[in-house]
């Protein structure tokens, strides 16, 4: 296939995953609201660890278990984020924060 | 911070880093890599000692990335910051301040013809010790309270504004109705108690980097004087130890960029202390103008071969004219003027 091909192929994969995390987002706000009701901690590395091995099981390539990986730790990221704020929307207290480089 | 894990760490000492840091409070991002994990962990969380992260099981290296000083920083004020002195001066501004005269106060014929000279030549405040810090009991201690009156005479008689260094808490309430700044010396820059006085005063602050201060240190008793209240702060580079032992400094250019990157706060040059040695007085004056610096701090005295301190250091009053006359043409090269 040709380049400009490929590309909008590649459009095409990106437009469904945008829905698809956007998806994802939505079901890890509604936990994060009945988390708050119920005070259950936000951080499960449990939980996480079941999400990472259910990613592996699923994976028949051609990307690589810690590929995959990767890209899942920067999912479960921004979704404990969004949980968080559901639960504690107050401003971490502090300055600026650890990944601001000064240099 | 960053925690780069060992390549040999078990998924369970990465875990349980990962738990210790989410339990002080920290917001962990976990990157696993094929052979090494690292864990950016984001929040500022005070008195914080990355020690107790090296020391946990698989850890190989702990980076901290945030600087350990809030007001002295940067961004607290990314202006910059300009102290505003009586008669219009300021230490910040394009103009660069230069504050000029003999180590102590020696007698009023020294002192008054030492402000005569100086504010001749261009200088706006006048130096002079009164409270000397001798590294020898030996020698001449200053004149004290007389000093400091002269001091002030001098400067109302030559239109000067006065620095002197105050070196004890003691000293402060006595020194305020003299001066206009007040100086900390090298070897006070990490005397906490006498920092945090001079954070309640409402003066502007001269303080000197340590003989063998890192720049970090240098910021964090900065930032000591800033958390009393006090933000009329003026770091001062004035040479520091190596293992060059031809000058009794070595002066630290480099110093006065660095700080302008990591600090709003200005600073000075001391070529005086900086070499120790007269001849090499004026070409490292002009090199901090050059590199940019807010001001200067030079020993001048009338006849420096009978001062009674520093005297090696001091420069005639003709060199000193020289000297402020070539940073004039200096100060338009790098976008700034001699106040």
């Amino acid at each position: 296939m040709p380049i400009p091909d490929l590309r909008k192929k590649i459009d095409e994969i990106d437009r469904k995953l945008v829905t698809l995390l956007n998806e994802r987002a939505r079901a890890a706000h509604a936990i994060g609201v009945l988390k708050r009701n119920t005070q259950m901690p936000i951080y499960e590395p449990d939980r996480e660890r079941v999400i990472h091995d259910n990613v592996a099981q699923n994976n028949s390539g051609p990307l690589q278990n810690h590929e995959l990986r990767q890209i899942f730790e920067r999912i479960v990221d921004v979704m404990r984020e969004i949980q968080k704020k559901e639960i504690a929307p107050v401003e971490h207290p502090g300055g600026p924060t650890e990944l601001e480089e000064n240099d | 911070m960053i925690v780069a894990m060992l390549e040999s760490a078990t998924d369970d000492q990465i875990q349980n880093v990962t738990d210790h840091l989410v339990n002080l409070g920290f917001a962990v991002h976990r990157t696993t890599g094929e052979r090494q994990s690292i864990l950016a962990a984001v929040g500022a969380i005070a008195g914080f000692d990355i020690r107790e992260v090296e020391l946990l099981p698989g850890v190989q290296q702990v980076h901290r990335i945030s600087s350990p000083y809030k007001l002295a920083g940067r961004s607290f004020r990314p202006d910059g910051t300009v102290v505003k002195l009586p008669k219009g001066v300021e230490v910040g501004s394009n103009a660069v301040v230069v504050m000029a005269g003999p180590c102590s106060v020696e007698s009023r014929e020294q002192i008054m013809l030492s402000a005569e000279q100086v504010s001749k030549a261009g200088a706006k405040v006048l130096r002079g010790g009164a409270f000397k810090p001798r590294s020898s009991p030996y020698s001449f201690q200053g004149m004290g309270l007389d000093g400091l009156k002269l001091l002030r005479d001098a400067g109302e008689k030559y239109n000067l504004l006065i620095i002197s260094e105050v070196m004890e808490m003691s000293q402060i309430e006595l020194m305020e109705p003299y001066v206009d700044i007040l100086q900390v010396g090298a070897r006070n820059m990490q005397n906490f108690n006498l920092l945090r006085e001079l954070g309640r005063v409402r003066k502007p602050i001269l303080l000197k980097r340590g003989i063998a201060a890192t720049i970090e240190e240098l910021l964090l008793s900065a930032e000591y004087i800033m958390a009393g209240g006090n933000y009329d702060v003026i770091v001062c580079e004035r040479g520091i130890r190596t293992f060059e032992t031809y000058t009794r400094n070595t002066m630290d250019i480099s110093a006065i960029p660095i700080v302008h990157k990591l600090s709003h706060l200005p600073i000075a040059g001391d070529p005086s202390h900086g070499t120790g040695r007269r001849d090499k007085v004026p070409p490292m004056a002009r090199a901090s103008v050059a590199a940019g610096a807010d001001a200067l701090l030079i020993e001048v005295h009338p006849t420096p071969e009978k001062a009674l301190s520093d005297g090696a250091q001091s420069l005639f009053p003709e060199q000193f004219e020289r000297l402020m006359e070539e940073i004039r043409m200096i100060a338009p090269a790098v976008g700034r003027s001699i106040a």
